[in-house]
């Protein structure tokens, strides 16, 4: 679904994502965890096409993301770290642009608009204009509008950002069933507990390199300490001067 | 025949667009925005719309009054006269055209959470480009239009132009102005994908390069002096001077030789200076239309990647070459002042570093001060030279009351969001709002004052009277001051991060409605007693009566009752919006 072949992308002289070699399969939920500024956000950005890598290729679902963006854009739905909505746009009109946006015929659109107002409990304020919402509100419109289209991937940036507990549960619950159908998840989060719940696999970045691949049980495997919990293995992990964990060998793990 | 192309033959849901099928639809997403910002503006901001209405008509009106003046005048001259101010106007109007619409592109396209959205979606970076082009377009015309239109219907009824002249007037200016503004669109969109690191130097080099050119032209066209003003050998040294602007190639030159010929042409549609001005509004469609599409082709390829490259710019480190005068003044003064000179210097700073603060007060004031500079060569008269210190005594403070609108009647409100920080220091509130005041005081007076100075020289006005425009301009800065910090903290809008949306919002538009009103009661007041002494002169001997109380109206004590109203408008600008400011401000829950 989704392969990141030895991926490079630099800032002037700042290598931010270095030679990232990753490959993730359907039906995955992945977690990326990192410090501030270890190359996460940048890792994000190239997978949806905002950014274009130094070296390597990043492909969707076998689509090129530089070379044929339109055609990866297809199968992914995005939920930024800040939402960007049209203030003078309800939330229903936003979600039909978005609907047309993706060619989805009148009927299928209606449907489906209807699904997600339904699903993230929008239909109170999906008809007021967007510069009232706050910023939970705003999220969780986000979500639904990443999910109209029924996408094959859904990339993530610190997803739960301003969301109250229930919207919380509301996206833990959903991620679920999608992902049981099929659906790969990217995602992004410093919140360590809910990488633990949520993700089959979590990658861990320090300084543009990941440091580790693999699920929590093998983290904890690998670094042979007497630690329980993630937040305890990543905070040895990315500890400044560590030398726990090498740069993760490219490839799936099993 | 459906206006999708299927990429899956399984999945209804997920189709990419033909471009005419995304055009549609972008076309569509500005008409839903349009009609619900104005139906907002009619709910929520009727003052602010029905002031743009009026002001814009007052403007159009005066325009149109000038130009049927001027084309009156002109029409006894040469035609070639009307033609060589049509290639000025519209060559000039197309340099700033290319430069605005690049900025407005650069602005849209590349730094825009909008961008950020749709480049993250399955649409065509040409669609993209297209989409925000249009916007530019309409931002960086609509000034176009309002210049323009008043010239072209007054040139049109002095030469009593029929119909079709009319009719293709605006034809002629909408393919005239995709031009210079689809230039301005490629030049931004190459000069990123190629050259990102240097676009501030080409951008700075390019308006370094035209406002050279532009002060140059206007210098040497009054260089000599107003001795051979309007005669035969200073029109033919102008003709030679902007004969530049009369090049065949340039698109300026179609427009003005197409409108020409069609004001030339009778009530037959189909007569042959018809056709002419045809084959000329021709020639820019087509123009136009192969920029258009060379400016599709180009974000086809460079649009996505210079986002790319643009975001991977490392930010510099800045240098602080002004890190002693923030210093001194952070360390001057009393113990107890501390926290004001702090809040000041950190609003300085902001200044500094915000090129849209900079930027626009250098152009404004600087554009002021070079036509201040050229005062002397229109060698004014007496009354006239009083008459025109005090005009520009009020565009001074107009310009000041954009300023104090645009930039400091928004720092309260945007203070909100920093609410926290400043809540938790030693600061009285007052002493926030203070800060704002004195910033905006004493930054305003030393240009004001200065530019002020400088155009009472050059017209060279006695002392007396520079001294009284020094004094209007004095409280002119601190009442102008007043009422935006004022109304600024009296009615905070805390939960909008925007200035320019703050500023153009209900508060904005009273406090730049006020801030006029304020400037016409100070000048006029200030005014009358000069006048009515050069009234008094102009009487000559008769009417003694009138003559008596006039000298009287107009000499010293005149002039001392004229300063008092003055300085006490003045106070009174300063003072009552300042305390109703603090007292809400004081109460203020954040």
């Amino acid at each position: 679904m989704i392969e990141f072949d030895h991926v490079t992308r630099t800032y002037g002289s700042k290598v931010a994502v270095s030679d990232l070699t990753l490959a993730i399969p359907r039906g995955e939920l992945f977690a990326l965890l990192g410090p501030n500024g270890a190359g996460k956000t940048t890792t994000i950005r190239m997978l949806v096409g905002l950014l274009q890598p130094s070296r390597g290729a990043i492909r969707v679902c076998r689509a090129d993301v530089v070379r044929d963006p339109r055609s990866a854009h297809l199968h992914v739905g995005y939920v930024p770290d800040e939402p960007c909505l049209y203030d003078k746009l309800t939330g229903r009109e936003f979600l039909w642009f978005i609907a047309d946006m993706f060619g989805m015929p009148r009927h299928l659109a209606e449907a489906r608009i209807d699904r997600e107002i339904d699903h993230f409990e929008l239909d109170e304020f999906a008809d007021d204009l967007a510069e009232s919402y706050s910023l939970g509100m705003k999220q969780r419109l986000v979500f639904a509008a990443s999910l109209l289209h029924d996408p094959d991937v859904l990339v993530l940036d610190e997803p739960m950002v301003g969301l109250d507990p229930r919207s919380v549960r509301i996206v833990k619950d959903l991620l679920r069933t999608r992902t049981s159908e099929g659906m790969t998840v990217f995602m992004s989060t410093h919140t360590l507990a809910m990488a633990e719940e949520m993700a089959d696999r979590v990658g861990i970045m320090v300084r543009g390199q990941l440091r580790f691949l693999g699920t929590i049980p093998e983290l904890r495997d690998q670094m042979a300490v007497e630690a329980t919990t993630l937040e305890q293995l990543y905070l040895e992990l990315t500890a400044p001067g560590s030398s726990v964990g090498s740069p993760a060998p490219g490839g799936i793990r099993p | 025949m459906s206006s999708v192309a299927t990429l899956e033959a399984g999945d209804p849901g997920r189709r990419l667009l033909r471009p005419d099928a995304e055009s549609r639809l972008f076309l569509r997403l500005r008409a839903t925005i349009a009609w619900a910002t104005l139906r907002w503006m009619l709910a929520h901001a009727r003052l602010r719309l029905g002031l743009v209405v009026l002001l814009s008509a007052m403007f159009w009106g005066s325009l149109y009054g000038l130009f049927v003046e001027a084309f009156g005048f002109l029409d006894g001259l040469h035609a070639e006269v009307i033609s060589l101010l049509f290639n000025a106007f519209f060559s000039s109007l197309m340099v700033m055209l290319v430069f605005s619409s690049g900025i407005l592109m650069y602005g849209s396209l590349y730094r825009s959470s909008e961008a950020r959205l749709l480049l993250t979606l399955p649409v065509r970076a040409e669609t993209i480009a297209a989409h925000k082009f249009q916007e530019a377009l309409w931002f960086s015309c609509w000034g176009f239009v309002l210049l323009g239109s008043p010239m072209l219907v007054a040139y049109g009824i002095v030469r009593e132009a029929a119909w079709p002249f009319f009719a293709l007037m605006l034809p002629f200016m909408v393919s005239f102005a995709v031009i210079p503004a689809t230039i301005g669109a490629i030049c931004c969109i190459g000069l990123v994908a190629w050259i990102p690191r240097l676009r501030v130097q080409a951008l700075s080099f390019a308006l370094f390069v035209g406002c050279a050119v532009t002060v140059w032209l206007v210098w040497s066209l009054i260089e000599r002096g107003p001795a051979d003003a309007l005669s035969a050998e200073w029109f033919e040294r102008t003709f030679a001077r902007l004969a530049i602007t009369e090049q065949k190639l340039l698109p300026s030159w179609w427009l003005s030789s197409g409108l020409i010929e069609a004001a030339r042409a009778g009530r037959d549609p189909v007569g042959p200076a018809v056709a002419e001005a045809g084959k000329f509004l021709a020639l820019l469609i087509a123009h136009a239309m192969l920029l258009h599409l060379a400016l599709g082709w180009l974000a086809a390829i460079a649009y996505r990647r210079g986002y790319s490259q643009l975001c991977s710019e490392v930010p510099t480190r800045r240098r602080r070459p002004l890190g002693w005068f923030d210093r001194a003044l952070s360390s001057a003064g009393t113990a107890r002042g501390r926290p004001l000179r702090l809040l000041l210097v950190k609003d300085l700073r902001i200044f500094r570093r915000d090129i849209a603060q900079w930027s626009q007060f250098v152009i404004f004031f600087g554009l002021l001060g070079l036509y201040f500079l050229n005062l002397r060569s229109f060698n004014y008269h007496n009354a006239y030279a009083s008459m025109i210190g005090f005009l520009n005594l009020a565009v001074v403070g107009l310009i000041l009351s954009t300023f104090t609108t645009r930039f400091v009647y928004p720092m309260i409100s945007l203070e909100g969001r920093r609410f926290w920080i400043l809540g938790l220091l030693p600061v009285h509130r007052d002493q926030i709002v203070w800060s704002k005041f004195l910033f905006s005081f004493l930054g305003g007076l030393l240009p004001c004052c200065g530019l002020v100075l400088l155009s009472d020289w050059m017209l060279g006005l006695g002392w007396r009277l520079i001294a009284i425009h020094e004094v209007c301009c004095l409280f002119l800065c601190m009442g102008l001051s007043g009422i935006a910090v004022g109304l600024g903290a009296r009615m905070p809008e805390l939960r909008e991060s925007s200035a320019a949306k703050i500023s153009s919002g209900f508060g904005g538009t009273l406090s730049l409605v006020i801030s006029s009103l304020f400037i016409m009661v100070v000048v006029i007041v200030a005014a009358i007693p000069t006048h009515l002494f050069l009234l008094a002169h102009a009487l000559g001997t008769g009417r003694l009566a009138a003559k008596n109380f006039l000298t009287w109206a107009g000499g010293p004590q005149g002039t001392l009752a004229s300063l008092v109203v003055v300085a006490a408008v003045g106070i009174a600008a300063t003072v009552i919006p300042l305390g109703l400011g603090l007292r809400s401000f004081r109460k203020l829950e954040a």
